[in-house]
């Protein structure tokens, strides 16, 4: 369980948003929205261990991650996976570098284990194929997919996301919907941070809780579980 | 060899163009210094030059035996800063002196020979200094079958001061050298970690210290400049050996190509591979801190 106490942050001469808690239980999918500016980026450096808040604390299972030991908070950002906001950043790349590079964070991919598993996972997010592709040639929903790809090698236990269904686009909405339950199903926490939840998304999550210039959806099901509907 | 990946060669993983052309380079360098360190190593600077063309000559008495004469030689020989010592007789003084000046047969004449015998001496290449040439000279003197020891101690000093600057000037230019190849090393591991600063970003995201990379970085650095360092020491010394074969005179100013392989020789390479790998440690560390100090 990931939870922020009175979480606050002061930039640009001003408090951007003070005394905010937030509660993330385990092995479930969450979005929190909020519009341009309010702090959607901020918020996740500050859940991953990444950026001290200005005020408040984030305990990860009953361990403040910047109070406590450093080495756990090491281990906790190792244990978590990241897609950031698509830019051009990593252009240089190709899709395969972000493999290796990803594997090279993590501590237990084997070499041969990742070539097997690229080819597989880039099938997953509809980039068969792509391992040579150069990033600064793939569209920002490619750069988002093969990123979430990237980093599932590793097989984080939470999961951050950052823009990345908006980025990805209508077509694949679905797909990322099917995965982050999978996810969750197998005990894993997904975490995405967008401006505004899908609409069908929303419907399945039900009410929202406001906090602050967010809100928080706890995804339970599938829409079309949710719905009632087939398919 | 295991195959999961190490962050002790992340370069190596994460940008293999330019560390191989780096590598390259650096080997080419290396080859050049080891060239360089091991012709001065063998030469002692200008030592084996001067030590070539520099001998103490012990004229004896007119009336010295052959045989006690070459005792003496021997025993001198037995100095420690002695290389050799050559005993020519009085005949054979002669026929050097006809050579150098012919034409002065006459000069031989009812008195018979009037050159002396005497012996020559080489003093080593490491121990061609004003106090191994006074022992020597000093013991020479006190023995009563020398009559004069022509150990031209009025310009030695001078000699030797003038060798002592080329030997420094020598040595100079290599650690010029040297200290090129750091501040290039250096601005090269720069350019690359500000290359990879992405990369070294999205590792200290997912929780690997930044400390740990620097370390891993350096000490990857250490390894590939020690293993370079010593591979191209070997290089330059077999293109050394090849060059003194085939210019077998340069063996008296540089030294014979068997010294190559003298323990002091090897021990000599050793300790500049150690050498290089610290420099190639810290170029790695200060290039990475200036990466650093120059993202913020």
């Amino acid at each position: 369980m990931i939870e922020g106490f009175r979480l606050g942050v002061f930039s640009r001469g001003t408090t951007l948003w003070d005394g905010l808690d937030f509660v993330f239980g385990d092995a479930a999918a969450w979005v929190v929205t909020g519009p341009p500016s309010s702090g959607k980026t901020l918020l996740l450096s500050i859940l991953r261990g990444e950026r001290r808040p200005d005020a408040g604390d984030v305990v990860v299972s009953g361990e403040s991650l910047y109070r406590g030991n450093a080495a756990l908070a090491h281990a906790w950002r190792a244990s978590c996976g990241y897609i950031p906001e698509q830019t051009v950043a990593d252009a240089r790349l190709t899709v395969g570098n972000l493999f290796r590079r990803s594997a090279l964070a993590g501590d237990g991919v084997r070499e041969s284990e990742r070539k097997e598993r690229t080819d597989r996972l880039l099938e997953m997010v509809g980039l068969q194929g792509a391992s040579g592709w150069r990033i600064a040639e793939l569209s920002i929903s490619e750069r988002g997919r093969a990123c979430l790809a990237a980093e599932l090698l590793r097989g984080p236990k939470v999961l951050f996301c950052d823009g990345l269904v908006a980025g990805a686009g209508v077509p694949f909405r679905e797909m990322l919907w099917g995965l982050f339950r999978a996810l969750a199903r197998e005990g894993n926490t997904v975490i995405l941070a967008e401006r505004r939840i899908p609409e069908r998304w929303a419907l399945a999550a039900g009410d929202p809780e406001p906090v602050g210039p967010f809100r928080v959806y706890r995804l339970a099901g599938p829409p079309a579980e949710v719905k009632g509907e087939s398919g | 060899m295991s195959e999961r990946p190490s962050l002790w060669w992340i370069d190596w993983r994460l940008s293999r163009g330019p560390l191989v052309r780096e590598t390259l380079g650096r080997f080419l360098f290396f080859c050049l210094l080891g060239f360089a360190l091991l012709s001065l190593l063998l030469s002692g600077g200008a030592s084996r030059f001067l030590a070539g063309r520099y001998a103490i000559t012990a004229v004896l008495r007119a009336e010295v035996p052959s045989a006690e004469a070459e005792g003496l030689a021997r025993k001198v020989a037995a100095l420690p800063p002695v290389r050799s010592a050559t005993y020519r007789d009085p005949e054979a003084a002669w026929k050097e002196f006809l050579r150098a000046y012919p034409g002065l047969e006459s000069l031989r004449g009812a008195g018979g020979n009037p050159m002396p015998g005497y012996i020559e001496i080489g003093i080593r290449p490491d121990r061609l200094t004003g106090a191994d040439v006074d022992l020597v000279a000093s013991a020479l003197r006190s023995v009563p079958l020398v009559e004069h020891v022509l150990a031209g101690e009025e310009w030695l000093p001078r000699l030797l001061r003038a060798g002592r600057l080329a030997s420094w000037v020598g040595w100079g230019v290599f650690g010029a050298f040297l200290a090129g190849f750091f501040l290039v090393g250096r601005l090269q591991e720069r350019a690359r970690a500000v290359a990879l600063a992405g990369d070294f970003a999205f590792l200290a995201e997912r929780g690997v210290p930044a400390s740990r990379l620097a370390f891993l970085r350096a000490a990857g650095a250490a390894i590939s400049g020690f293993l370079l360092a010593a591979a191209g020491t070997a290089a330059g010394g077999g293109a050394l050996f090849l060059f003194l074969r085939k210019f077998p005179f340069l063996e008296g100013v540089i030294g014979p190509t068997s010294d190559l392989f003298l323990p002091r020789t090897v021990a000599a390479a050793a300790l500049f591979s150690c050498g290089a790998a610290l420099l190639s440690a810290a170029a790695s560390l200060l290039g990475w801190r200036a990466a650093r100090t120059g993202r913020k």
